[in-house]
């Protein structure tokens, strides 16, 4: 057994690293002030070919695997969660179903421009009344000839403000709860398709978190992805993969505010001394990385199952809970070794702080992890 | 055309460094390793002249060093070398700068490159020779300290950065071996398809015994942290004072105020 990274991960890790650094970092702060992500970012992040990660080429993915992905949103999320959730999204939630369910035809048609970042992905599962309870969605289909008309609306959507190409759950008799579930690809330029608002939100501010009203939505019956009724399983399987990309941006918002955290307690002199050298601060530290450290354990294993092609549900919901509560606890911790300065936007560890909240909730709250874990073991 | 860059893996400058047991070089154990920052700028040129000649020119890139030196071998193939060599030497920081030009000069020899790329120096040793003895070797002409390159019909035309701030413009015919300074490029990042493609790149592997058995001219008696100075200068008295006494300390000693 070997916990190293492979050469070629490392090459890899490193390169993201140099781009964050350089590309990402100097505007995290600017990015949460102005609740947007440049399109200059978003485009330059596109290039290096974070928007396709691992896809193959033949739909002009870069070609690599699920752990590759699972290090680019780690790197960037340590420098800014809302980057990180844009890829992650767009990654996981929408190139993951139209890759894994999609025809050949479909692939060919809508993954190389996702995956090249000049249309970004979404997800559209979540409605007011439906969450957790995915099953429950209202939003409706009917087939007319060779289209499928939509009707509903759907809240909560990360990257919708983006208006590109969406993965869309409807139901075609609610009563059928779960079984009448189907899944579409939409692209979101489409007559009928009408943004509400883009939400205001405590954290990943500069992620689009959008409201959707979808009256009667014309989508042609080609873009059926999967077989009908076959949409909740899809969605399913499209949560358990996306659980390797939140982990992974909790991870990423951990390590960013542990490494300012202990950083900054080898700078701050009280009582003559540097901080780290009093034992209340060390155990925090030391607590801060033993979850970090675990939280990536179980990510990377989660991802390298994953690229075995072994099943890796329980590990994908493990690391989304192991991670995003690492996330909180050392956001929150980075803030109390920072004392005033911390709570002070310029010192950065508070935007972690609100970015890492909402990974206990997203892509399935941590009780709803819970849930999938233990079933497992009583399966 | 045929292209040479060497370049080097050394040590993260933000790594702790601390002489080994026997205190001739770094204790590796703690340390993070990276491309050589000057021999990226010596990447980045060779692939700017490879899309200005329209893609015709193969890059090889070489280093030599254990097996971790294959990390930056595949980013210099991610930017866009072809191909590379890699010379696996556990004990390559025994050797000296005459060793190391010589196993790089006696694997050029036959290859026929018509231009070599190299860092102004690595940021570990410092020596800055390994370039010029490699042009000597080969019995080209060389230029060094470059800030600037510009290519045209078998003539590069060198910016080289002189003392004082003071540049000087330097013409060379091919073939010929240029170092490279700070300042001359951008590198660019390899990008995800890039690193996926040089996975498929060739790295071809040499052992030094199979190129040079010159023996060392210079050895390493000893590396040694610097004896600690108490606090520094602290500069005392009327502000005015104070600040002329910075201003005069940064013109001489430094190189913030040219």
């Amino acid at each position: 057994m070997d916990f190293e990274l492979s050469q070629d991960h490392k090459v890899l890790r490193d390169s993201v690293r140099e781009f964050v650094e350089k590309e990402i970092k100097p505007i995290a702060m600017k990015i949460d002030e102005e609740h947007m992500i440049p399109d200059s970012l978003v485009n330059k992040m596109a290039e290096m070919g974070f928007l396709g990660s691992y896809f193959p080429e033949e739909y002009d993915g870069a070609g690599l695997d699920m752990l590759s992905y699972a290090i680019v949103v780690e790197e960037v999320s340590k420098a800014c969660g809302s980057s990180g959730v844009l890829i992650s999204a767009h990654t996981s939630l929408a190139c993951g179903p139209i890759y894994t369910f999609g025809t050949e035809a479909q692939k060919k048609k809508w993954l190389p421009a996702l995956n090249t970042g000049k249309v970004i992905g979404c997800f559209l599962l979540t409605e007011p009344d439906a969450g957790s309870d995915a099953g429950a969605i209202s939003t409706t289909y009917r087939r007319e000839g060779d289209e499928f008309v939509i009707n509903g609306s759907k809240i909560f959507i990360t990257n919708g403000g983006y208006r590109g190409t969406g993965v869309l759950f409807a139901t075609s008799d609610k009563s059928l709860k779960h079984r009448g579930v189907s899944a579409f690809i939409i692209d979101l330029n489409s007559p009928g398709v009408e943004i509400l608002k883009n939400e205001n939100k405590l954290g990943i501010r500069g992620s689009y978190t959008t409201a959707f009203a979808l009256d009667g939505v014309r989508i042609p019956a080609e873009n059926l992805l999967g077989q009908e009724g076959q949409g909740f399983k899809i969605a399913m399987d499209t949560l358990n993969g996306g659980r390797i990309g939140i982990a992974s941006q909790a991870l990423g918002i951990a390590e960013g505010a542990f490494e300012r955290a202990l950083a900054y307690s080898k700078e701050r002199k009280q009582f003559d001394h540097p901080i780290c050298e009093l034992q209340a601060v060390q155990f925090k530290l030391a607590d801060m990385y033993t979850r970090i450290e675990t939280s990536k354990l179980m990510t990377y294993k989660a991802a390298c199952l994953k690229d075995a092609k072994k099943n890796y549900t329980a590990e994908s919901a493990m690391c989304k809970m192991l991670a995003s509560e690492a996330a909180t606890y050392v956001t929150k911790e980075a803030i109390q070794i920072h004392g005033g300065y911390g709570f002070i936007c310029d010192y950065e560890v508070e935007r972690m702080f609100r970015d890492a909240k909402i990974t206990e909730i997203y892509e399935g709250t941590n009780e709803v992890q819970r849930v999938v874990i233990s079933k497992m073991l009583l399966a | 055309m045929k292209i040479l860059v060497c370049i080097k893996q050394v040590p993260d400058m933000e790594s702790r460094f601390r002489p080994n047991g026997d205190k001739t070089w770094y204790d590796e154990s703690d340390l993070a390793f990276r491309m050589n920052e000057y021999d990226e700028y010596a990447v980045e040129q060779a692939v700017q002249l490879k899309e200005q000649l329209g893609g015709e020119p193969e890059i090889t890139v070489l280093s030599i060093g254990p097996e971790r030196t294959v990390e930056a071998i595949k980013k210099a193939l991610a930017m866009g070398g072809d191909r590379a060599v890699h010379i696996r030497d556990d004990r390559y920081y025994q050797k000296d700068p005459w060793q190391i030009a010589s196993m790089i000069a006696s694997y050029a020899k036959g290859e026929g490159f018509d231009l070599i790329f190299t860092g102004m120096q690595s940021q570990d040793r410092g020596s800055a020779q390994v370039g010029v003895i490699v042009a000597e070797l080969l019995g080209i002409a060389c230029a060094t300290t470059l800030v600037g390159f510009s290519y045209d019909g078998g003539t590069i035309t060198a910016k080289r950065e002189l003392e004082g701030g003071i540049k000087g413009v330097a013409k060379l015919k091919l073939p010929a071996l240029v170092t490279c300074q700070l300042g001359l490029n951008t590198p660019r990042y390899p990008t995800l398809p890039n690193i996926m493609k040089a996975k498929k790149k060739e790295i071809a592997s040499l052992t030094p015994a199979e190129l040079s058995g010159e023996a060392e001219l210079t050895a390493t008696a000893a590396i040694y942290p610097p004896a600690k100075k108490g606090g520094g200068l602290v500069l005392e008295g009327e502000i005015g004072i104070q600040v002329d006494r910075l201003m005069g300390i940064l013109k001489e000693k430094t190189a913030v105020l040219r």
